[in-house]
């Protein structure tokens, strides 16, 4: 053919060709066009979804419990608000509660997706706008996104988009915190729900692009178990600690490692989400994860403070502001990794690898910022090595010896100062006074309970170094504290959630619980082991992610098992599934998404309302943010309120200073429409809220299975939901719930056991009247048991609406 | 009422398992005689509330062995009638799980339970506790059942004099099951379950289909309408035939309207092709038509890899599914395989060309002889070319299906190839909803023409282009 002239090549004719075009780039701007498909509200701006806020709001009331009453924003004030006084600019105290809560949600948000655009970039960068969007066998592969944008993104590139428009939104929202913008309370309360909504696309899109990239487990109920616990660190071997949320970094280093074959020589582990998702790394066909989790948040200052890291690398997100003053003080080098946190160290991105690790073998820097992560991913590793004899010959002592620790415990003179100011108020000065005598088992307690936030040392007049003691004096137990986390699995996939649907309907599945947030806890990690536990015996599927997955690993049984060996990690009742990081709590309202376009064909594409309305009357899910202080945890709370989803905090949560609770003794507030014909129709209320705070575990228990109870639940739902709300009630609490006759239809939504036991209560206690011969309830009920009926709060889903 | 039980009664214990080291007897199981029956008496026949033991009782028991165990419960009420005996006795084995410290597995001969060391401590002694329990349990959950006597049997003498009739009577039932069919009967059942999260959702079930999730079948439909007719299962009348063979009735077309809030009207039962069954959202098996072949196509949700249309399970499972009637697509259950009229008005098996290989072993004995080897699986195939030729070499019955547009073709053989056959049935292409790359590509006629350089002709060229970059011309 080679004399064939070169000119324009015509095609005569095709005989029997099939051609399939992926994609076409170039000269046509694809553009997202409202398709006669697509929702009503692609993109939504800030006020798009407004009536949906406010009909929201108008059954779930916030109600505000201010810390601070004044607002110090401008220099107009500082202005007091109390007594119903407005602000200089005139802003009143609800106003400015609510603000508060926006300026939280916002900075939440952009935490994720600031940590979103950082790993996009970076990952397209390295693999193409082209790559594949690659999570497990879906076919709704990115739900969050497509709902509230209604882009369907396949590969990288199409995440671009998505994350433009969450940046542009969290502009416009953080535009109306300045003074003189939004007055009224209900507004700054929407926008801090699309705050909330925007978060959860946010944290979509990185691990969306994380898992696709970086071979992390797609949907895999196999993911490996990785181990956690600072016991579980092997302090002779030099090591390399990770902090924060952004494993780019870490993911080189690893490569190095293993391209090196110095893998088994250097101890890698990690704190916070970037230690999760380190275990995700290149799981994606199983095998042993790459490095060990230390733990959450709360034992960031412990494992700087135990002097056996070598190295720190800090990414970004929880990582503690003091990190590089901890860590000098007992010459472990500093390398930052980030835009977010450099620590006023010098940028030596652009430096020789040999310089940079004699500068800081030499202690002549105390650390560096590195923002080319090819560079960290060789750096790290090789100064680790180094760094290990050179601190072992200098005898770094971190911790006091034995006797240093007597010492400093007899200097104790109870003066409470410590106690004080801990935020889960630790018996300190107990464990001082027993400790004096040698006895460490109430140290051991406050370590176990301890979220290791260093204010009893800053607190103490006589100077004791209070958590090096606390620490020093529970080294034994801190051996102890080895435990498996199941390394996270990503999304639930499509054909998961077909498998459980008929439990599901069924009610044997009760429902799903989501055990998230922080790791201020006020019982340490066994108030979330007995939440998970009993929930999961009871066979609600467990969900978690983040910091309580970690700290969910934390805690054993009597047979020395954590929850993730007794229990298995498919989408199914009774089974406990870590989705992943922070970033992966998107895949909990993307299940919660999937239901929909699943089991009613919901056009969810670029539609949000509609979407919420269906999750809201229909899933029965509660979230549990137990030990939540973040503001992430904040943003992701009110991204799951958006979608009608109700989220628990623990007693630390009331510090929100907001929540969102409706009352249930308002008839009004309880009615939704019968979209089959537009009819107005009493439901249960439940869910009771969409925020709350509450104080102990037990109180939590019962709440847990009320809030599962939905209006579209069949009678064997019903049935099933309403047994463990009376059983959990009586179990905690001691008592038959109050309300429980409230949220029963018919004689086929009582406890099959109790039956007959209950209907002589209706009669008696409610009046209600029952045909005894057939034990059929014959009239007493509010609501009406009928599973063809179609809840929904939208109008204009309704039969001849539109 | 509960509270008179020395066990907790709690769904929470449903799935309590009791090992070895926690357990205190085992009844019956792998190594010892045993088995439960329910059945229907008449009023005068039983005693309510009654219990008898025939054997030594587990006070009498010694910890760590094992025992043979029957258990028979006789049940009378005005509505209680023989076929309903197996519906209330799979209820034994779930509300026996229900007692904390019981675990009860298998069913009718195969029974196998346990008792847990924890449920003599808290004070169980005795199985007439336990049978009171159950018969409580019997009379809250089905209220038809106005009297219940039960007898357990833990001597192995009596329970082996018998077995043998016990045994005829499972074989007998099995053999009603198998022969009613949807002819057989006047009533369906239909099942709204479902609706609480696919609200248009409609399930018909018949004595030959099963409903979709495979929890419910025409014998607990029957149950569950007799507890109480206004419930999530209720009675439909079949009316009268419009066609046996595809099985549409006026009666389920009547509820169709109804529940579907006049969304569709009609519905036939056994067809894939027109007025398809409804698909909710959990059924295990999806099946698509694929044009290439004029056949179907069956893929289940463990399959992971693609189907020969080059498609996976979820991505078809997406067309259809929300309680939409979807033409081209049909969700199923396992257990439909099994039906005599599986599929008979589009040709019933004749017409399946394709299932993973799972799949097929699964359903294996459900396939007729004479096709078993004829239907493809991802061994067999990668794409619908070799599925061709596949069905081919195998002489499908598919190919019969074939003759007529291989004639066309002859005829016309200056026109290209058609690849894309016209489905028989009568819906038009717009009706299908399928994925875009699934749709029948026409001859494509590359523009231009133009001058000078070359000619190309392709013919049976596939082409795959990842993308194509158009750049303007400086």
């Amino acid at each position: 053919m080679s004399n064939v002239p070169k000119g324009q090549i015509s095609i005569e004719e095709l005989e029997n060709v099939h051609i399939t075009i992926g994609k076409i780039v170039g000269a046509i701007e694809e553009k997202y066009e409202k398709t006669e498909a697509g929702g009503m509200t692609p993109k939504p701006g800030v006020s798009a979804l407004r009536d949906w806020d406010h009909s929201l709001l108008s059954r779930y009331q916030p109600v505000y419990t201010p810390m601070c009453d004044q607002c110090c924003y401008c220099t107009f004030g500082k202005c007091d608000l109390t007594g119903n006084k407005e602000g200089a600019c005139g802003i009143n105290m609800e106003g400015h509660q609510a603000r508060e809560f926006l300026l939280r949600v916002i900075t939440g948000a952009a935490a994720h997706s600031g940590h979103g655009r950082h790993i996009l970039h970076y990952l397209t960068d390295k693999y193409g706008k082209d790559h594949p969007i690659d999570v497990g066998p879906s076919n709704l592969l990115a739900p969050n996104i497509q709902t509230v944008t209604g882009i369907e993104p396949k590969t990288l590139g199409d995440l671009e988009p998505a994350i433009e428009y969450v940046e542009e939104q969290l502009t416009q929202l953080l535009a109306t915190v300045h003074m003189g913008q939004e007055g009224a309370a209900i507004d700054f309360e929407s926008k801090a729900l699309h705050g909330g909504m925007l978060d959860h696309v946010g944290m979509e899109i990185s691990d969306l692009a994380q898992i696709s990239c970086l071979g992390m487990p797609k949907s895999d109920p196999e993911a490996p178990l990785a181990e956690i616990g600072m016991g579980c660190i092997d302090a002779t071997k030099p090591m390399l600690l990770a902090i924060g949320h952004n494993v780019a970094g870490v993911a080189n280093i690893i490569d190095y490692m293993e391209e090196k074959g110095i893998a088994d020589q250097v101890e890698l582990g990690g704190l916070c989400c970037t230690a999760i998702d380190m275990t995700r790394y290149q799981m994606d066909q199983g095998g042993v994860p790459h490095a060990k989790v230390v733990g959450t948040l709360a034992k960031e200052l412990k494992m700087i403070r135990s002097g056996i890291p070598d190295v720190i690398v800090v990414d970004e997100q929880c990582v503690r502001a003091d990190v590089l003053q901890e860590a000098s003080r007992l010459s472990i080098p500093v390398i930052t990794t980030n835009d977010k946190i450099m620590y006023g160290l010098p940028n030596r991105s652009n430096d020789n690898v040999d310089d940079i690790i004699e500068d800081l073998t030499s202690g002549k820097e105390k650390g560096a910022l590195v923002l080319d992560l090819d560079l960290l991913g060789e750096l790290a590793p090789r100064l680790t090595l180094e760094m290990s004899p050179i601190r072992k010959e200098k005898g770094i002592k971190a911790l006091p010896n034995e006797e240093e620790l007597k010492v400093l415990i007899d200097k104790c003179v109870q003066c409470n100062a410590c106690e004080l100011v801990c935020p889960n108020n630790l018996p300190i000065m107990k464990a001082m006074e027993i400790g004096a005598d040698g006895d460490f088992t109430k140290f051991e307690f406050v370590h176990d309970q301890c979220a290791g936030c260093g204010r009893c040392d800053q607190a103490c007049p006589k100077e004791i170094p209070v958590l090096d003691v606390i620490e020093k004096a529970s080294q034994k137990a801190i051996m102890e504290e080895k435990g498996h986390i199941r390394s996270g699995r990503g999304q639930i996939s499509d054909p998961d959630i077909r498998a459980e649907g008929v439990n599901l309907v069924m009610g044997t599945t009760p429902g799903i619980i989501a055990l998230v947030g922080c790791s201020n806890y006020p019982d340490g990690t066994k108030d979330l082991y007995k939440m998970a536990d009993e929930m999961l015996r009871r066979n609600y599927i467990v969900l978690t992610s983040g910091c309580s997955a970690m700290d969910l690993g934390m805690y054993k049984d009597e047979n020395g098992e954590t929850l993730y060996e007794k229990y298995p990690s498919k989408f199914l009742g009774g089974n406990l599934i870590n989705v992943g990081s922070c970033v992966s709590n998107s895949h909990i309202t993307g299940t919660a998404i999937k239901v929909a376009a699943i089991f009613a064909q919901r056009n969810i594409t670029g539609n949000f309302e509609e979407t919420a309305d269906y999750i809201m009357n229909r899933i029965g899910a509660v979230g549990v943010a137990w030990g939540a202080y973040s503001q992430k945890a904040a943003s992701i709370g009110t991204g799951c309120n958006r979608y009608g989803i109700p989220v628990v905090v623990g007693p630390h949560g009331s510090k929100y200073r907001r929540a969102l609770i409706g009352k249930p003794y308002v008839e009004e507030d309880w009615k939704v429409f019968d979209a089959r014909n537009g009819e107005e129709m009493p439901i249960s209320a439940s869910p009771e809220f969409l925020l709350t705070t509450v104080e102990t575990v037990e109180e939590l228990m019962p709440m847990l299975a009320k809030n599962c109870i939905r209006p579209s639940d069949n009678n064997m739902g019903r049935m099933i939901k309403l047994t463990h709300y009376m059983e959990l009630s009586q179990k905690y609490l001691g008592h038959m719930p109050e309300d429980w006759y409230k949220f029963v239809r018919s004689e086929t939504d009582l406890p099959l056991a109790k039956r007959e036991e209950l209907l002589k209560i209706l009669e008696k206690d409610q009046g209600w009247e029952i045909d005894w011969k057939r034990k059929k309830i014959l009239s007493g009920p509010t609501t009406k048991l009928d599973v063809t009926a179609q809840p929904t709060n939208l109008k204009r889903l309704c039969k001849g609406e539109c | 009422m509960a509270e008179e039980f020395p066990f907790e009664i709690s769904p929470m214990f449903e799935g309590e398992r009791i090992r070895k080291d926690g357990m205190f007897v085992e009844l019956a199981g792998p190594k010892a005689v045993g088995f439960e029956l329910v059945s229907a008496t008449d009023m005068d026949e039983v005693e309510d509330g009654k219990f008898t033991l025939i054997g030594p009782d587990i006070s009498e028991m010694e910890e760590g062995a094992r025992y043979p165990f029957a258990m028979t419960y006789k049940i009378a009420g005005e509505l209680v009638e023989a076929d309903l005996e197996s519906i209330v006795e799979r209820r034994n084995h779930e509300f026996q799980n229900y007692i904390q410290g019981m675990m009860h597995l298998n069913q009718r001969d195969d029974i196998w339970v346990r008792i847990g060391k924890d449920a003599i401590e808290k004070g169980l002694t005795s199985f007439e506790q336990v049978a009171k329990a159950i018969m409580m349990l019997f009379k809250n959950e089905l209220p038809f059942i106005e009297k219940v006597e039960a007898v357990y049997y833990t001597d192995e003498a009596e329970i082996n004099k018998e077995i043998e009739s016990i045994r005829d009577i499972y074989t007998g039932r099995d053999e009603r099951t198998r022969n009613l069919h949807d002819e057989d009967v006047d009533t369906f059942y239909g099942c709204s379950l479902c609706a609480s999260f696919a609200p248009t959702s409609v399930c018909v079930i018949t004595p030959d289909r099963i409903a979709l999730c495979g929890a419910i079948n025409w014998f607990d439909g029957r149950a569950a309408a007799k507890v109480d007719p206004e419930g999530p299962q209720f009675a439909i009348p079949k009316g009268d035939v419009i066609d046996a063979e595809s099985g549409e009735y006026t009666g389920v077309n009547e509820v169709a309207e109804k529940l579907s809030s006049g969304e569709y009207d009609r519905i036939r039962l056994h067809s894939f092709l027109e007025y398809p069954h409804t698909s909710c959202g959990c059924f295990e098996v999806v099946g698509y038509y694929i044009p290439e072949v004029d056949g179907i196509g069956w893929v289940d949700r463990d399959f992971t890899g693609t189907a020969p249309n080059g498609l996976q399970f979820s991505t078809m499972a997406g067309q259809t599914g929300g309680g939409k009637q979807v033409v081209g697509f049909l969700g199923i259950g396992v257990q439909y395989f099994r039906s005599p009229k599986f599929i008979q008005a589009d040709g019933g098996w004749d017409r399946v060309v394709w299932m993973p290989k799972m799949l097929k072993d699964k359903v294996s004995e459900d396939i007729p002889d004479y096709i078993r080897d004829k239907i493809a699986t991802e061994e067999d195939v990668t794409d619908v070319e070799s599925l061709r030729n596949f069905l081919k070499d195998k002489d499908h019955p598919i190919l019969e299906r074939w003759e007529e547009e291989e004639e066309v073709e002859k005829e016309a053989s200056a026109a290209p190839q058609a690849e894309f056959t016209a489905p028989q049935a009568g819906f038009t292409a717009s009706q299908m909803q399928m994925p875009t790359n699934f749709a029948p590509s026409a001859p494509m006629v590359g523009g231009g023409g133009g001058n000078g350089g070359v000619k190309v002709i392709l013919k049976n060229a596939k082409m795959s282009v990842d993308r194509i970059i158009i750049k303007k011309l400086d």
